[in-house]
């Protein structure tokens, strides 16, 4: 029936699906789980399982274009690469290295992200690297740094199903990460004791014991709420913050302000429900807490994973079986793309650029002299570009223009810039501005690996190869590296995977041999030993000891005020993955076909909108127009939309209000004025002033 | 543990080892069963004698015991499960196609064309999801769909619908995938063992 089968792991979403690819014709017939995978366990979503016809769609990108008198005209790969190479030689010798800057795709492979980070620190020299865990999980990794060490879950998926209660925040893991989601529903039908805490009502609240809905940028006061009723009613681990932990007692100071009834002058949860939830948390022999961008994309979302942390290490709920943190990675390899130092500070296995023993064994490793200095974030990326200091961007499979918040601005940055190389597998938003395109692979057109949510690096094969002219980014980012004159010498990903081993303490154990069907989490040791739980007998932090983060609540960076009365919160729905570049060229747009505004009855009523109507939708920073959609599932006083449709341009209305330690942008919080207009929307904003 | 004999074989496991479990490895002919999901024992076919048992017994519901002697190619077992088989594809109004499991069942045990005349399902095939496809008229009613929408995804969106020759498989109150609950995750496609809920885009192949 098929003409080749190839096992290889899922290109969606974080949680790392292994699955079965069926071939026919050049084309892939369908897809099946893997019943050995460990993540999915026979199981996966309408993603992974039937949003693939992508890949073989006509307006996929077959050959370079270059922008020649202001149009994209169709180049051979000699005349693109060529272009790309003088222009950056041009740029770098005329304004210096750090004039340019590359983004790593977090879609793509651990390989290609490795690749990429060598390219712009060896190939151009510059530390002006960075992935798209920018905005979301940013938070995340730091503060996972700063409590326990690791930047990655300290358990595995695994845990949910030993897992007395689970405190579920941000997330909504039935849409966004479906396959972790029945799998967290099938653990509350045995008995797991779920807590949700969401400004939404998601699936899962209808299952759990309690539900949740805190003012959306109020999670910091939240968790403090919590730990004040876990220390208040002895629900503490003693001989485990005694043993295993620093800073307790800063955090004992913060505490007694913190009670349930002014958490619920700040947050709006009923004071009675927040002990309840401390006690379903506190209670259980094992515990897991999971969150998602809910949590992270705020101006002081680290400091609430961080408080997050705070939770499980005074019920000494981290470190062993059933108790985890695990927070939801958003896409396929955001966890590798970072782990592989595609970031601006960091080296693989986030070592410090200024690190000087790690900083000569990379440039051992290479030949090259490399900078200290560390780099442009995203942010910092589109504020040099308009101040005119960055003249040159590298994107490879991501598309700024359409997911990064305060999308006018990234545009005018992308209009600056003097050139624009994009790397994709479709004309995007992004590739509009660009000056050379170069058309690369999909996921099922790839060798390499991916690294899922819960740190497993998984093997990643090629069911069918690139369409036309198409290359795989791995052959793409090295030539181009050779062509700069650096070579990288690898015939595989799997000679690059070798020489991240060689170079990397934690990834050591790693080779494609070793990986196998079912991968390792990393650290793995030099005997190929992984890691499926971290911390089981110290933390890797200096002193081997968890640090507790005594931090106040702080208001988030926007508010409702009598222009804007409404706080809107971005997310995702089940049939859409992010941008949607690939979902919206599969079946599943006949499911869902646009963006649409929940708006809770009492609100759609008060402002005299039905549903389905068009509405009009301004924040402080733009104005859109979109479909409302009147339900319960969202509390009053507040708005909910995605952003998988360019058409909708729901970044227009994101500010730059960021996290504070990583520059993760707030989309989870803005202020907007909602009023009903005509049937259709009137037209689509413009971006440019040219 | 529990040693037991199978197949003149010694073999070790855990208490509350299905017979089918600690048989891993040889030829036991299923049809309701998936490892995805709890067993569920519907279908007779995965038979085997146990010495001391008057009669073949379901080896995946059946618990291992201390001593126990299990033979997995009784003739007996295997000649009950092959009748069952036969009964079940008489129903159907065209063979499964070859890929499917009930077909690979029916070679297993050597069924060929039923000799039972009679009535056959009608014809009736929903094509309305973007992905997943309805041929109602090859449902065996083994269960292993609505048992994947509940124990697998979680979604409960799939009913066991009708009694006897009339049973069959429904998405919510038989509305169609697209107008139930479903959230088109396909695990009710992917353990189908007839095709009856089958993915759109394979028909073609098949056919």
């Amino acid at each position: 029936m098929f003409d080749s089968s190839v096992t290889t792991t899922c290109g969606y979403c974080g949680v790392g699906c292994r699955l079965e690819a069926h071939t026919r014709n050049g084309k892939v017939a369908t897809i099946a789980p893997a019943l050995d995978g460990p993540a999915n366990e026979g199981h996966t979503c309408l993603k992974g399982r039937f949003a693939h016809q992508f890949s073989r769609r006509r307006d996929r990108l077959t050959t370079p274009l270059i922008r020649e008198n202001g149009e994209l005209r169709i180049a051979s790969w000699e005349e693109a690469l060529h272009r790309v190479v003088s222009e950056l030689t041009r740029i770098k010798a005329a304004d210096g290295p750090d004039a340019i800057a590359g983004l790593a795709s977090s879609r793509a492979t651990n390989e290609d992200c490795y690749a990429m980070q060598r390219l712009m620190r060896a190939a151009i020299g510059t530390n002006n690297i960075d992935n798209c865990s920018r905005v979301c999980h940013s938070p995340t990794s730091f503060a996972l740094r700063k409590s326990f060490g690791l930047s990655g879950a300290t358990g595995s998926f695994a845990d949910v199903d030993h897992a007395g209660a689970m405190i579920l925040i941000g997330a909504n893991p039935t849409e966004a990460h479906p396959v972790v989601g029945a799998r967290i529903k099938q653990a509350v039908l045995r008995g797991l004791r779920l807590v949700t805490i969401d400004p939404r009502r998601i699936e899962l609240s209808d299952y759990g014991e309690l539900h949740l809905s805190p003012r959306p940028g109020t999670n910091a006061a939240v968790m403090l709420g919590l730990a004040h009723v876990l220390h208040r009613d002895g629900l503490t681990d003693p001989a485990f913050i005694a043993a295993r932990t620093n800073g307790y007692d800063a955090l004992l100071e913060l505490l007694p302000q913190y009670t349930p009834e002014a958490v619920e002058e700040i947050t709006g949860i009923p004071a009675a429900d927040l002990v309840r939830a401390a006690h379903i948390y506190g209670e259980a022999a094992t515990a897991c807490l999971t969150w998602g961008l809910g949590v992270t994309e705020h101006r002081y979302g680290s400091e609430v994973v961080q408080l997050i942390c705070n939770v499980a290490l005074m019920t000494g709920n981290v470190g062993r079986p059933g108790s985890a943190l695990l927070p939801l990675r958003g896409q396929n390899n955001v966890q590798g793309s970072s782990d592989m130092g595609a970031l601006p500070d960091t080296f693989t296995a986030y070592r410090s650029v200024g690190d000087e023993p790690v900083a000569r064994s990379f440039e051992a490793a290479w030949g090259v002299d490399l900078p200290r200095a560390k780099g442009y974030t995203i942010p910092q990326m589109f504020d040099a570009a308009v101040a005119g200091d960055l003249k040159a961007m590298y994107i490879f499979g991501e598309d700024v223009a359409q997911t990064d918040p305060n999308t006018a601005h990234v545009v005018a940055a992308l209009e600056s810039l003097e050139f624009l190389v994009c790397q994709d597998i479709f004309e995007t938003e992004t590739t509009k501005y660009a000056d050379v395109i170069l058309p690369a692979s999909s996921f099922l057109e790839k060798a390499g690996t991916f690294t899922n949510a819960e740190r497993r690096v998984q093997l990643v094969a090629p069911a069918i190869d690139p369409p036309g002219g198409a290359r795989t980014d791995f052959d793409i980012i090295t030539t181009l590296s050779r062509a700069l004159g650096h070579e990288m010498g690898w015939a595989s990903p799997s000679d690059t995977m070798d020489e991240i081993a060689r170079l990397t303490p934690d990834w050591s154990g790693i080779s494609y041999e070793r990986l196998g069907r079912t991968g390792l989490q990393w650290p793995v040791a030099p005997d190929g030993t992984d890691s499926p739980i971290l911390y089981t007998e110290r933390f890797e932090l200096p002193d081997g000891r968890a640090h507790f983060a005594a931090l106040p609540y702080k208001a988030p960076g926007d508010a409702a005020d009598d222009e804007f009365p409404l706080i809107l919160v971005t997310g995702r729905r089940l049939q859409h993955y992010n941008a949607g570049t690939m979902t919206r060229r599969t079946g599943n747009v006949e499911l869902n076909d646009r963006d649409y505004l929940e708006i809770h009855p009492d609100d759609a009523a008060r402002l005299w909108v039905s549903d389905g109507d068009t509405v009009s939708i301004r924040s402080r920073q733009g104005r859109t127009e979109i479909t409302a959609q009147v339900t319960e599932r969202i509390e009053p006083g507040h708005v909910f939309t995605t952003f998988h449709f360019p058409e909708t341009r729901t970044n227009l209305l994101i500010g730059n209000s960021m996290d504070v330690n990583t520059s993760c942008p707030e989309y989870k919080v803005i202020a907007v004025d909602v009023r009903p207009i005509g049937e259709e929307a009137s037209m689509t904003p413009a971006l440019s002033s040219a | 543990m529990i040693t037991l004999t199978i197949d003149g074989d010694e073999v070790t496991v855990p208490p509350g080892t299905t017979i089918l479990e600690a048989a891993r490895g040889r030829d036991i002919p299923t049809l309701c069963f998936d490892e995805r999901q709890a067993p569920f024992g519907a279908c007779r076919v995965c038979l085997v004698a146990v010495e001391g048992s008057p009669k073949p017994l379901p080896s995946c519901t059946t618990p291992v015991r201390e001593g126990m002697t299990v033979d997995t190619r009784d003739p007996t077992a295997r000649r009950v499960a092959a009748a069952i088989v036969e009964l079940v594809l008489s129903e159907l109004p065209v063979a499964p196609a070859p890929h499917t499991e009930l077909a690979q069942v029916a070679r297993m045990l050597d069924v060929g064309e039923p000799r039972w005349p009679g009535e056959t399902h009608a014809v009736e095939r929903d094509e309305r999801h973007p992905y997943l496809a309805f041929q109602h008229e090859l449902c065996i009613s083994c269960g292993r769909c609505v048992r994947a929408c509940d124990e697998v995804q979680g979604t409960f969106a799939l009913t066991a619908t009708g009694r006897g020759f009339e049973a069959n498989v429904a998405a919510g109150l038989d509305q169609g995938f697209r107008d139930s609950v479903c959230v088109s995750c396909g695990a009710c496609a992917d353990t189908c063992p007839t095709d009856a809920i089958t993915e759109i885009s394979l028909l073609d192949l098949v056919r």
